[in-house]
């Protein structure tokens, strides 16, 4: 569920009143003649707060506010009914249910995207599928860390995996993913809402990590999956630029892991490092 | 041939956070864009400003693709940041905030300079000051053009 909030306000105000209301819990805004609309997340709206900022600009000028609650739908239904399928290094096809198979793929992943993201349209997603072709998946544990539609991991069973744990933070992608796993007809994907971290403390190892996130997450949790491989374990990443792979390859290197492989496309990259052995 | 342009959306968006949820996802998801496309983009390109208010200008054009450009932070949420107050003032002259150095003025005018209609830093100073001084905070010192 989302909160709108619909304030009619003289349009000077507007920059200062959105400044105000994104240290409230609002991320995003839209400018109209009348005034602004301020969205926030349910959990992060506090109607006193709000009411606090919106009470000392009464003193000022004429301000009045409502607001709507909108219900969370699939906006991205629109695209995901017209998509066309990817076609990987002539190896993987990536379609939807109302494609047609297409035999003369040794891989095949069928996705229905639900507004989650992995569909191998983008660079990231595409170059993660190339680099899992060039890993050897057979009979491994691997971890994808940020699901979303679940590709990467349907993937690494395609390829042979043993056992492989999807997580994502969000709540969609989750549900998504296991639709997804059925579609396919995948057995050894276990997918849970969370993150990485809360695998450290089960002392389970993984012989294949994968993430395609961000570059600050992924500076973020880089140690710990360092910390989730075997030795010479092999972690493959993406969803960032290549103007910010100096830092991962920094922090990477501090963590064991030395990278082997990059590839690069319209400026998105997907290195693999492996892990070196621990004294 | 230059491809049509079928719609601009004007919205300001914390770096780091664009998800499909409203006004992104509504807003681009009835033109048939691929939401999650834009949202990896511009996440991608603002993890350097995590969690700051940046206005976005996407071009949509009849092909369903996009384009779109971030500009600078508004004004108002680089002085919040200066004076790390957890919220400006309505009451100006009233109740002060807080105050910013003119190097602080300065430095964000610097920052605002590719969005503003500004020649010289020292206008962009003035405009700087001014909304500053709306938000109920202080410039302290003499401006240096007045040194």
């Amino acid at each position: 569920m989302y909160i709108s909030a619909q304030i009619t306000v003289n349009t000077e105000f507007a920059e200062i009143l959105i400044a105000e209301l994104a240290e409230i819990g609002f991320d995003t805004f839209t400018e109209n003649p009348e005034g602004i609309e301020a969205f926030a997340l349910e959990k992060d709206f506090e109607q006193s707060q709000l009411d606090e900022v919106i009470n000392r600009y009464t003193l000022l000028t004429e301000i009045e506010y409502k607001i709507y609650k909108i219900e969370k739908q699939n906006w991205n239904e629109e695209w995901e009914k017209n998509y066309d399928p990817i076609r990987v290094k002539e190896k993987i096809l990536v379609r939807a249910t109302f494609h047609k198979l297409d035999e003369n793929y040794p891989y095949e992943i069928i996705i229905d995207p639900k507004m989650s993201f992995g569909t191998g349209h983008h660079a990231t997603t595409s170059l993660m599928l190339e680099n899992q072709l060039e890993v050897n998946h057979q009979g491994k544990n691997v971890l994808d860390a940020g699901t979303g539609t679940g590709i990467l991991a349907i993937m690494a069973e395609k390829l042979g995996a043993k056992s492989i744990i999807a997580n994502d933070i969000d709540e969609w992608p989750v549900a998504n993913t296991k639709e997804n796993i059925g579609l396919n007809g995948c057995k050894n994907i276990d997918v849970y809402q969370g993150t990485s971290i809360q695998l450290q403390d089960k002392n389970q190892k993984f012989d294949i990590v994968l993430a395609n996130i961000n570059r600050n997450v992924l500076i973020d949790e880089i140690p710990v999956y360092s910390r989730l491989l075997v030795n010479d374990g092999i972690l493959v990443l993406s969803g960032f630029y290549k103007d910010d792979l100096d830092d991962i390859d920094q922090i990477s290197k501090e963590y064991h892991l030395t990278r082997v492989k990059l590839k690069i496309r319209d400026n998105w990259v997907s290195p693999i490092f492996v892990k070196n052995n621990e004294q | 041939m230059a491809k049509e342009i079928t719609g601009y959306l004007k919205i300001q968006v914390k770096g780091g956070s664009a998800n499909p949820s409203p006004p992104i996802g509504p807003a681009l998801g009835s033109k048939g864009l691929n939401i999650m496309e834009f949202c990896k983009q511009f996440n991608a390109r603002t993890q350097d400003q995590m969690g700051k208010v940046l206005p976005v200008l996407i071009t949509i054009y009849s092909d369903k693709s996009f384009e779109f450009i971030i500009k600078t932070p508004p004004a108002p949420v680089l002085l919040l940041e200066a004076i790390k107050k957890q919220s400006g003032s309505a009451e100006p002259n009233r109740n002060k905030i807080g105050s910013v150095s003119w190097d602080q003025v300065k430095q964000i005018a610097e920052i605002k300079m590719p969005d503003l209609n500004c020649f010289v830093l020292e206008s962009a100073m003035k405009l700087v000051a001014g909304t500053a001084r709306s938000m109920g905070i202080t410039v302290s010192g003499t401006p240096p053009w007045a040194n």
